[in-house]
């Protein structure tokens, strides 16, 4: 092993650039230092993997990339002392799990999934008539992070599809004379699918060593257009399904609760529903929990060498809803701190040295505004917190006049102890239609309970804010600007609104924000309509179900439920509170089941 | 602005908005915190992915672009791919331009990394976006992305979760003065406070048009004042509109109802007006019921001259309603 001598002398180099680096924090010395860094970060990616270990991550690395990039070991170095950002990795490929423990899924989980491994890796292997698991989950949970350490972890390699580069529709325009034929990225599929069902892994490069039991991956689904094409897709996956020897896994990505009604996810979630019925397993990842991902950022903090306070971590990890990957991105992108004062410390903050600076931009005392995190209902929590309680002045009601214009008692009020709404709009990134909702959903609680009069004040603002978004429901805001007015006076009307109307606010104390029920009930409506729209078709089977019912009633009806759902156009105040009733009715029980399981799975999550 | 271009020629030569562009991160203007942190990535390099979103002319683009130049130099040229809304971006190209250049080797020196800028990616689709995931993760060691958009909503959420998100808020109206009298310096304009005043009230927030009116006015008049910057910017004037707004609430309908049709006269649009007086009122201090039901009213008022009634009776019949919500909020 002749790498690993090499990789140890650049260690030693190593240190020489650390004190270069300490001394006058240029970045001058990494010119003398040619083509060998590269192997050498290679090498201090993974400090702490020991050299039992490193066969398999090597194994796997290469199988998955297939690429020249990770020929190198990845974790021959035993002990490398001190840690530092020199390495030009990411963090999330630096501190990418490597042993079960270090997963930050639930333990539950990867229990099942390893389970599921084992059994049918072993040996003597009885006859599963399913060799395919399928792993859902939102964008970063750890998915493939999971199935990585769970297949070295069983000494397996883990192979995945490599797509081709492709060749671009104009080239093969050019090409087509030399009788080269197009093929599309879900014609690789499928012949990839084929081979391996025929064939299995063909694993040319590990003669050296007994021949390791394999896992697919499949990560990346070709993307499909059109009915044809999911059809080619569904049927090749189901014959994967039926047919193949070899332990597979599919991943998922759930997209929580951006546009359900974007086509893909929508196929996505139909292909997800067509393998099980087919015979699949199936397990779902929660989203990581907020002290989970705590635990994991404090400890990259540590080896960081890297002064981050705990309220900061705190904040990256709740801002990030779930997504442990977001999470230590974000958290890279943190740690990047200013020192422009004093250029001769090194960007590395060493412990404590920093903590006096008090220009954190996260903590600043009114304007709250956070610069990173994926998910935008933090901030936007703490700017509905401002809005709800509803803090004014205090004291002698200042005469306000403007202009020797004098209010109404009744319709003037103190003056208010923030800044302007619509800064502190602006400030927490947020779109006008959730502000809306959530305003809608949780004022009630901050109103007394005799002020009836407030409350109807109060929603007779947010209905008017609501017919304003009508247009833009459903859809994003994009830059036009005649409508981002529209969207604008929208988000003030409700804001201002919910400030005005709310006149006698109860003295501060804690409340729950609750997310809009309204979102439940709209996605629950809309998955009804899907659901009907296929029912159709199944009753022209019967034939007692006269055709002219059908579609005088019954279709005229689902059109009206549909144009709900899809938020399109206005309807008759009247008729649209009826039917919010009648769809409330329908979905209620469903919904409660909705919230019961969550429930449960929440706590199961909370209690480790 | 067709006057034959006697004076300075040069001015011609390059928009202001490029002339000015700031190469240097430190230079860019405004949201502290963020430019802070890319600076340290330009000293330090390694670039993490990025996605930075906000509203336009706040320096996403800029801040990318100042970022890529200082990371890579001379080795600009080859390591950077630049691709925005005008360029191919179906998912082919996705697939296969930024998959060969992510193949690409180039020597660089540690810590930098190939670039790859995607301007404008809230208008790829999400096809196109759905490919380059897995290119994003798999050549992570030798290539990074920089992704710049308006609403970080439309960028798909696999991809939001392999970027760190950088959000833009709109500059002040301080940041965009102190750049504005740079480039009044450096180009000789002559100017009063006020026409500078005017400048940033139509910017609104956005730098590139704040340098752009301040060219037009320039080169079209040699002179900047409040005048010629909203006869460039073919904006109603704002005092003119806070005439009206004023004349309202002291109940001059009268007054206020000429004052309209004098502004309609000179041929501005009403979504013109009505997007004015908004902005109007929102800076206007009023009580707090005022102007939460002038909001509404005007508001309401916008919806309809979208949906096309934009006629001059629909402008009275806003004011009209103004002056009725104003004599309800009277005391007696």
């Amino acid at each position: 092993m002749g790498k690993r001598n090499c990789v140890l002398i650049l260690s030693s180099e190593d240190e020489d650039c650390s004190n270069v680096r300490s001394s006058s924090s240029t970045r001058s010395y990494t010119k003398t230092k040619s083509k060998s860094t590269s192997t050498s970060s290679r090498g201090r990616k993974r400090p702490r993997a020991s050299a039992s270990r490193s066969n398999l991550s090597k194994l796997h690395e290469i199988d998955l990339f297939g690429d020249d990039f990770n020929e190198v070991f990845t974790g021959s170095k035993v002990s490398a002392g001190a840690h530092r950002r020199c390495a030009d990795d990411l963090w999330i490929d630096k501190y990418k799990p490597l042993s079960l423990e270090e997963l930050a899924v639930h333990k539950k989980k990867v229990e099942e999934v390893k389970t599921w491994f084992e059994e049918r890796l072993k040996p003597l292997k009885g006859i599963y008539t399913n060799n395919v698991l399928i792993v859902s989950g939102q964008a970063g949970v750890g998915k493939s992070a999971a199935i990585h350490v769970i297949a070295s972890h069983l000494g397996a390699v883990v192979c995945g599809w490599n797509t081709p580069t492709p060749v671009i529709w104009q080239e093969h325009l050019y090409n087509s004379g030399t009788g080269m034929k197009y093929t599309s990225k879900l014609d690789e599929f499928e012949s990839f699918v084929e081979r391996v069902r025929k064939y299995g892994l063909l694993l040319t490069s590990h003669t050296w060593e007994s021949k390791p039991s394999s896992i697919l991956l499949i990560d990346d689904l070709p993307l499909t257009n059109g009915k044809y094409a999911f059809g080619r897709l569904k049927d090749c996956l189901h014959l994967l399904v039926n047919s193949t020897q070899i332990p597979t896994a599919i991943l998922f990505t759930d997209y929580g609760n951006a546009d359900s009604a974007d086509y893909n996810a929508r196929c996505l979630d139909e292909l997800k529903l067509s393998l099980e019925s087919s015979g699949a397993c199936k397990v779902a990842f929660n989203p990581i929990t907020v002290n989970t991902m705590k635990k994991i950022l404090h400890r990259i903090c540590q080896m960081e060498l890297c002064d981050v306070t705990a309220e900061d971590v705190d904040l990256i990890a709740k801002s990030s809803g779930g997504d442990i990957r977001h999470a230590i991105t974000s958290l890279q992108f943190f740690c990047l701190k200013p020192n422009l004062g004093h250029s001769l410390a090194p960007s590395t903050c060493y412990p404590g040295a920093l903590k006096d600076e008090s220009d954190k931009p996260v903590i600043s005392d009114d304007g709250y505004s956070l610069h990173f995190g994926r998910d935008e209902t933090l901030s936007l929590f703490h700017a509905l917190g401002k809005f709800l309680h509803n803090k004014r002045e205090t004291g002698v009601a200042t005469e306000y006049d403007h202009d020797g214009f004098l209010m109404r008692e009744r319709l003037s009020r103190l003056p208010l102890k923030m800044d302007v709404p619509e800064k502190i709009l602006c400030q927490a990134h947020v779109q006008p239609g959730p502000v809306a909702d959530f305003l809608h959903e949780n004022v009630l609680d901050f109103l007394n309970d005799e002020a009836i009069d407030d409350a109807s004040t109060l929603s007779s603002y947010l209905g008017d804010a609501d017919i304003l978004l009508a247009k833009h429901r459903g859809m994003l805001s994009s830059y036009n600007e005649a409508e981002s007015v529209l969207l604008s006076a929208a988000a003030s009307i409700a804001v201002r609104g919910v400030l005005f109307g709310n006149s006698q606010p109860l003295s501060s104390r804690w409340h729950a924000i609750r997310r809009p029920k309204l979102w439940q009930v709209e996605k629950a409506s809309l998955y009804k309509n899907e659901v009907d729209r296929l029912r159709i078709p199944a009753c022209k089977r019967f034939s007692s179900y006269h055709m002219s019912i059908v579609t005088t009633e019954y279709m005229p009806m689902l059109k009206l439920l549909g144009n709900r759902g899809c938020g399109g156009g206005f309807h008759d105040p009247s008729q649209e509170s009826l039917l919010n009733l009648e769809i409330e009715d329908f979905d209620f029980d469903k919904m409660d089941l909705d919230e019961q399981s969550r429930e449960t799975s929440d706590d199961d999550i909370e209690d480790w | 602005m067709s006057s034959s271009s006697s004076s300075s020629s040069n001015a011609y030569d390059v928009p202001w908005v490029e002339k000015y562009r700031p190469n240097k991160v430190a230079d860019i203007v405004g949201n502290e915190d963020a430019v802070s942190r890319l600076q340290v990535i330009a000293r330090d390099g390694n670039l993490p992915n990025l996605i930075l979103s906000g509203p336009p002319g706040t320096g996403k683009t800029t801040s990318i672009l100042a970022l890529a130049h200082e990371l890579l130099g001379p080795n600009y040229k080859e390591a950077v791919l630049e691709l925005n809304a005008s360029d191919d971006r179906g998912i082919d190209v996705v697939r296969n331009k930024i998959k060969m250049f992510a193949q690409k080797r180039v020597t660089l020196p540690p810590g930098r990394h190939k670039i790859v800028i995607l301007d404008e990616a809230d208008s790829m689709t999400t096809g196109a976006q759905q490919a380059l995931r897995r290119t994003m993760e798999i050549y992570s060691n030798s290539t990074r992305f920089a992704l710049a958009c308006n609403t970080s909503a439309k960028i798909i959420e696999p991809i939001q979760s392999r970027c760190a998100i950088v959000r833009f808020l709109r500059l002040s109206d301080q940041e965009i003065l102190g750049r504005l009298m740079v480039v009044v310096q450096a180009e000789k304009v002559t100017y009063v406070p006020e026409g500078l005043e005017a400048i940033i009230f139509t910017a609104d927030g956005d730098m590139r048009q704040a340098l752009n009116n301040l060219q037009a006015t320039y080169s079209g008049f040699q002179f900047v004042n409040q005048a010629n910057v909203f006869k460039v910017c073919d904006q109603p004037h704002p005092l003119h509109v806070k005439n009206i707004v004023r004349n309202v609430i002291e109940g001059k309908f009268d007054e206020a109802c000429s004052g309209l049709k004098q502004l309609y006269d000179l041929g501005y649009s009403p979504t013109d007006i009505i997007t004015t007086l908004f902005r109007i009122i929102k800076n206007y201090d009023m009580a707090e019921y005022l102007k939460l039901e002038f909001m509404k009213e005007t508001g309401f008022a916008h919806m309809r001259i979208c949906d096309g009634v934009g006629s001059y009776l629909q402008m009275c019949g806003l004011l009209a309603k103004l002056s009725l919500v104003r004599e309800t909020a009277k005391a007696v």
